[in-house]
Parts: C-alpha cells; sequence; structure tokens
C-alpha cells in the first residue's frame, strides 16, 4: 500500500514482467512507425464517448468514458464573491484616482485601464480545481500533482493587449480565465472546478481527466449580468439568456443537426480552455496519448498543455510543460541469460551464436549497454532534442493539438 | 482540514499593516521596486555546504546571495518591509535504510521527499500541514531526483530527502497589487534550489549517481524598469528571476540537469509567452530559448554543486581535519 502511495507520478508500478517490457518497449520504439499494443497509429487517441450538461445543479458539466472503461465527470459551479483588494493596491488605487498622473505602481491592468471599468486582472486563487481518484486521499500526492498540473495552465495570466471595461464582450477576452471571472472592481466569480474519477486509475488519468474538464468549461454558463459597471452585481434570472463563459462559435449551429465537422470553420478562432495531453517517448518515437503498458516502458512522459488563442490565425500556444516520472524506472530488470544462474548451463552448452546474441550492445538513445531482449529499466533524463520534438508535433499547424481541440468543439453543448 | 493539535495562528491576515505614509520614503517619491542589477546571463552567487547535520546521513545548506538592493536595506533600513527576499534552504538525506515489513517489495530504491516551508518563510505565514504547492514541489523533486539516483542498487530500502525551506523567494514585489501578476514564480526558484540542494545531500550520503545534477530557472520578462519611461521594453530572457525585481514575468521554466550526459530530468515550464515571440523572431524567444536558458543556469549552479561534494568528499576522507 505504501509503495502506491509514494508512487506518486506513476500511478501505480505497473506489474507487467520484464520480458513483456522488453517485447512491448521494442514494438514501440520501432523506427518510423511504432507497433502499439492496440494498433493505433503514434498519434491516434483511444475512442471515447463524451457529453455535455448532465449535471443539472451545476453551471456547466461534461462526462467522458474511454473505451478500456475508465469514466469521469466533471462539475463547474460558480459563485459570486466580493473582492478583497490589498492594501498596496487599494492605496494605489485611491492615488491613482486622485492625483491622476500616477499609474505606475497599480500594475498593468489596473492602471492602465484607467476610468470607469478600470477592471483588476483576476486572482488564480479565484480557481478552486480539486480531484477526487478512488483509491487515493485527497492530499494524496497524485491527486494534487493533477489538481495543479490542471490548474496551473488555466488560470494562466495572459495580459492581451487592449483590454478594458469589464472583459465581457467577445473580443477582449483575454486567454486566461481569470480575467474573464472579473465581474467589476468589487465583484468577482469564483469558480469551482470538481473532477471525479468514476473508475479505478487503470492509466495514468491525465488525459482523462483533461478532456472532461475541457468539455466541462465549453459547456459552463453564467447567468447574464444586468447591473452596470461598479454596482453591485444583479443578474437576469432567465436561465436561457445566460451566457457560456467561454463564447461559442457564431456559426456553429447551437441545437442543430451534428454534421459539424463538414461544415463551414468559423472565421473566427475563439478563445478555448487549455487541454493537457499526455505525450510519452519510447526510443525515437513519440506517441500520444498512451494506456498503462504503453506507458510502463516510457523513456520520457510529459505534459504538454496547449490552448487557442482568440485572432484571426488562430495558432496554438503553449502554457505549459511538465515532466512526469516515467513508471519504467520503477521496473523489475530483467537478467539476461549469461547472468542467470538457472540457464548459465544450458548457454554454456550451447552453439557460439547464441552467446552472440546476448553480447550486450550499445542503446543508441539510452547510451547504455543492454542485451537485446532483456529489459532493463530507464535511467537519466531527457535530451534536449526529444523535448523539442516532442512539444513541436503537439504544436505545429495540422498537428495534434489542432486535431484534438476540433474534435472536442464538435462535442454538442447545450 | 485543520490542524487541531496545535495552536496555530489565524488562517489569513498576520501580515503586517502596511500605511501610506511609508509607501513614500523621505524624500517623497513613492517606494520603488527593487532592480536587477545583474546581467541578463549572471547569476546570484550561491552559498552550499555539506554535512551541516550531524544526525542525517546526508545535508546540504543554500544560500543564495541577497540582491542589492535587499543587502542596502539591510544595511541602512528605510522601511520595516525588507524590499526583496533572499532563499534560504536546508536539506537532509535520511537512508539507504530497510523499507518497514510492512512496505510491499520493491526491487528499487524507494524515494521519499518532503518539502516544507518554514511558517515564517514567506511573507504570508503557512501552516505547519503541507499544502497543495508543497506537495506539489516535493513531486517535482522526486521527479527530478529519481531519474539520477542509480536505484536498483538498493533492493528493498528507502531514501527520505526532507526540505525544510527557511526564506522562500518573493511570488511577486510586496507592494504590486495582488492581481498583477500571481502566479507562483517563486515557487520555480524554490524548486531550482531545492534540486540543488538535494543533490548535493544525496553526494554526502554517498548515493550512487549518475551525475550531479542541477537546477536552473530561466524567464522572459517583458517590462523591467524601462517601463516607467512609457516606452513598452521588448521581452527579454534572463536567468535567475528574482521575481521582485521585475513587473511581469511572462512566463518561466526550470529544468534539472545533468551536464555530463547532456540529459535533463525536470522541466517545468508555464507561462504564455506567444506574445513576445510574436514580435521578435521566432527562435530567440520560443520555449526552446527559454529551456537553453534554464540549462545555462543549471550549469551556473552546476560548478557551486561540484565544489561542495568535492569538499564534502574531503570531509569523508579526513583531508580536511588537518585544515580546521
Amino acid at each position: 500500500m505504501s509503495t502506491q502511495r509514494q508512487a506518486t507520478s506513476a500511478s501505480q508500478t505497473p506489474h507487467i514482467s520484464p520480458a513483456e517490457l522488453s517485447y512491448l518497449y521494442t514494438s514501440l520504439s520501432l523506427p518510423q512507425n511504432p507497433i502499439r499494443p492496440d494498433g493505433r497509429s503514434a498519434t491516434q487517441f483511444r475512442p471515447l464517448t463524451a457529453e455535455t450538461d448532465l449535471l443539472p445543479g451545476t453551471n456547466g458539466s461534461a462526462r467522458v468514458g474511454f473505451a478500456d472503461g475508465t469514466q469521469a465527470i466533471v462539475g463547474v459551479k460558480a459563485e459570486v464573491e466580493r473582492t478583497v483588494v490589498g492594501a498596496a493596491a487599494s492605496y494605489t488605487l485611491a492615488e491613482a484616482e486622485g492625483a491622476g498622473d500616477l499609474d505606475g505602481e497599480g500594475g498593468e491592468g489596473s492602471g492602465s485601464a484607467a476610468g470607469a471599468g478600470a477592471a483588476t486582472a483576476g486572482h488564480g486563487s479565484w480557481v478552486q480545481m480539486s480531484i477526487e481518484i478512488p483509491g487515493f486521499r485527497d492530499d494524496d500526492a497524485l491527486p494534487v500533482f493533477l489538481a495543479e498540473m490542471m490548474r496551473e495552465p488555466l488560470v494562466e495570466s495572459v495580459s492581451s493587449g487592449g483590454k478594458g471595461g469589464n472583459g465581457r464582450e467577445e473580443g477582449e477576452m483575454g486567454g486566461g480565465l481569470k480575467g474573464r471571472l472579473v465581474i467589476n472592481r468589487r465583484w468577482h466569480w469564483r469558480l469551482y472546478i470538481d473532477v471525479l474519477l468514476l473508475s479505478q486509475p487503470l492509466s495514468y488519468p491525465l488525459p482523462l481527466l483533461s478532456l472532461t474538464t475541457h468539455l466541462a468549461l465549453l459547456a459552463t454558463k453564467l447567468p447574464k449580468l444586468k447591473s452596470k459597471g461598479e454596482e453591485d452585481p444583479f443578474f437576469d434570472d432567465d436561465w436561457n439568456a445566460a451566457e457560456y463563459l467561454y463564447p461559442r462559435a457564431s456559426s456553429f449551429p447551437k441545437f442543430g443537426g451534428g454534421t459539424a465537422t463538414g461544415g463551414v470553420p468559423p472565421p473566427v478562432q475563439h478563445v478555448r480552455p487549455p487541454v493537457t495531453l499526455l505525450v510519452i517517448a519510447v526510443g525515437d518515437n513519440v506517441i500520444f496519448d498512451p494506456n498503462r503498458e504503453e506507458i510502463a516502458v516510457a523513456d520520457t512522459v510529459l505534459a504538454i498543455s496547449v490552448t487557442r488563442d482568440g485572432g484571426a490565425e488562430g495558432g496554438l500556444k503553449l502554457l505549459s510543460i511538465r515532466t512526469i516520472d516515467p513508471p519504467s524506472r520503477l521496473t523489475q530488470p530483467g537478467v539476461p541469460n549469461s547472468e542467470n544462474v538457472a540457464t548459465l548451463g544450458a548457454t554454456a552448452g550451447a552453439a557460439g551464436s547464441e552467446e552472440q546474441q546476448s553480447a550486450a550492445v550499445l542503446n543508441p538513445v539510452t547510451g547504455e549497454e543492454e542485451v537485446p531482449g532483456v529489459w532493463r529499466p530507464r535511467r537519466g533524463g531527457v535530451k534536449r532534442r526529444t523535448v523539442a520534438k516532442m512539444v513541436k508535433l503537439v504544436l505545429e499547424k495540422g498537428g495534434v493539438g489542432e486535431e484534438v481541440l476540433e474534435g472536442l468543439e464538435s462535442v454538442e453543448v447545450g | 482540514m485543520t490542524d487541531r493539535r496545535r495552536i496555530n495562528g489565524p488562517p489569513s491576515g498576520t501580515r503586517p499593516a502596511v500605511f501610506a505614509s511609508s509607501l513614500k520614503s523621505a524624500s517623497g517619491d513613492a517606494t520603488e521596486r527593487p532592480r536587477r542589477h545583474r546581467q541578463p546571463n549572471e547569476l546570484r552567487k550561491i552559498f552550499l555546504k555539506t554535512g551541516l547535520i550531524p544526525s542525517a546521513s546526508g545535508s546540504a545548506y543554500l544560500e543564495y546571495e541577497p540582491s542589492a538592493s535587499l543587502a542596502a536595506a539591510r544595511s541602512s533600513p528605510q522601511s520595516l518591509i525588507p524590499p526583496s527576499s533572499a532563499l534560504k534552504l536546508a536539506c537532509t538525506v535520511h537512508g539507504p535504510k530497510p523499507l518497514p515489513r510492512s512496505a510491499t517489495f520493491s526491487p528499487n530504491l524507494v524515494l521519499t521527499t518532503h518539502v516544507k516551508y518554514a511558517p515564517f518563510a514567506a511573507r504570508q505565514r503557512k501552516g505547519h500541514i503541507r499544502d497543495a504547492s508543497e506537495r506539489d514541489l516535493g513531486v517535482h523533486l522526486e521527479t527530478a531526483l529519481r531519474g539520477v539516483i542509480v536505484a536498483e542498487r538498493w533492493p528493498k530500502s528507502g531514501l527520505e530527502i526532507t526540505i525544510t525551506i527557511l526564506e522562500a523567494e518573493d511570488d511577486r514585489w510586496w507592494g504590486d497589487a495582488p492581481d498583477s501578476h500571481d502566479a507562483p514564480w517563486g515557487m520555480m526558484n524554490v524548486l531550482a534550489g531545492c534540486i540543488t540542494a538535494a543533490s548535493a545531500a544525496i553526494a554526502d550520503a554517498r548515493i550512487d549517481c549518475l551525475d550531479l545534477v542541477a537546477g536552473g530557472v530561466a524567464a522572459i520578462v517583458s517590462d523591467d524598469a524601462v517601463a516607467e519611461e512609457g516606452s513598452s521594453s521588448t521581452p527579454k530572457l534572463m536567468l535567475d528571476t528574482d521575481p521582485a525585481e521585475h513587473k511581469s514575468i511572462l512566463s518561466a521554466c526550470v529544468v534539472a540537469y545533468m551536464p555530463a550526459r547532456d540529459e535533463i530530468t525536470e522541466i517545468w515550464l508555464k507561462g504564455d509567452h506567444s506574445k513576445a515571440s510574436l514580435g521578435v523572431d521566432d527562435s530567440s524567444l520560443g520555449h526552446e530559448a527559454l529551456i537553453d536558458g534554464a540549462i545555462n543556469a543549471a550549469r551556473g549552479a552546476h560548478t557551486v554543486l561540484v565544489e561542495a561534494v568535492l569538499e564534502s568528499a574531503e570531509r569523508y576522507a579526513g583531508l580536511s581535519s588537518s585544515d580546521s
């Protein structure tokens, strides 16, 4: 139990024999085209089912199930809260109003957006995320690490150029979520994102949880604001008038048929919640959405968060990269025949060709001597060029990141 | 979950009151943000000493040089509030020791990392129970170290690495509005320090490693002191940034780097630098430049690390007993 607890990033120590690990590694590290256990291509994701708006008590919710039976549910709830302004900030605000010429201290957000609608830039603590994984306490390392990993790109501060007003209009939305939670200078929304993994964590649950959170945020609606400016907030009680937290594409039919993929692409790409992709490198190959067996032999595991910027070019941007401890470091090594006491007599008696086979060769990727077909736990880190290659595959035009975001966009919302 | 066994301070609001008059110095102008006096590629000096805790099998103490403004404020204090802070942390390594009987079999050394801020380490008081950010740091540190330690040489044993942070880096200048940039940038400097110190402590405990791993931080900062003249300065890549000295950090990156193998065991990059790389050519301020910058910072820390480990080895071999 204690080893499961402390095996943090690795989810669980894989219970796969060294021979299986070696077989998996060899087939996944084949040059150019890896052979995956389930026959997918290197960039293909597992099939999934998704639905949104299933929890009536939330502002937005989603459920995603992978074909292997893992399921996650996410509920997003929003509350109105009074903004606490620090002593120094209120002083500088008062100073800025009184003197009118000193706006250097208040920070780029409040200082430059002079006038009635001076909006604060939002605060990261306004988004709270909790993750519940069966078999783990809520203060275990894995849920905490996952929650931080997913919350971090979400609240990433993006100081877009000319923002002002209360940030409700489409063009003025900064990329970050927290700027959007500002109602006025004294009030803001607080978001609670509760992630519930319904099944056992069969594979590293990050892709599932990230996709579900993304969908739930896409489906999140906040009541329409009726009050203006610095008044105490007052909302339209018609739920149908509520506005999406992340505005939907205008050309996208709200309640129409499901032929979204063949339709005309929307002219302006909207800001989208970030999505965190799990990418592994095995040998020279880069593989997306690994399942449990594949991640067990990975040389490197990276979590890469991307989002779509607002704006006409609609490119992807990188929000964060984190390394995850690959479980392959915790595996049991295989014993080559030359060192195995049980087979020592057999190899000595066999032909010389077999002895040649079990001679150690230098693995060009890890730079260590290995006997082919005998598993060695991974050591060391990742080369720079491997990181660059993994990030490039996510970010490039027409790459995996765009494909994932488009796929999520086509999920019916509302 | 509240801590019922100890008498805790109030959960928030233990900061001293900031009076408007104290924000102005005697000459009448408002208190200024500390400035970076170093070159963009110049690191702060690092003090690293091993073997300070005799009961542990390995230990290290790390301290960053106070910035110029902090040193000036200490010699002639203008205000009760120090302008910035300098990292100080202690790392202990216990082990390798046998795992408890109840633990399942492990063919490798089982690594446990604890990172804890002292309650007085930051401007905001930290509780006695580790919070999410401290656990997060612990996981990052574990990832960084696990790739370095040759774990299969100690089956069925455990290694505990405990880091106490005595003084943390600021996340921003204290005079800034709390919303100007609130991402915990100081945590990244803390992590880099943790990696370097833990590496020294592990070497001091004489545990086999592939290489001495060192931590380094680089950041893309958009506007520093130039912003007051109204000209928006272009974003720059800086090594070993002190978050208190910069108005806005666009993105930052920590790496744990092994120079001998040219490998990275841990990357933590966050922030959005797409705006920065649009204006200038893509390669000079992209994520790759950021990672390379952090690696250069780690190379700098590695030189200090080598000295500290050499000192530890000399002490172990009994060579330095004649000096003292």
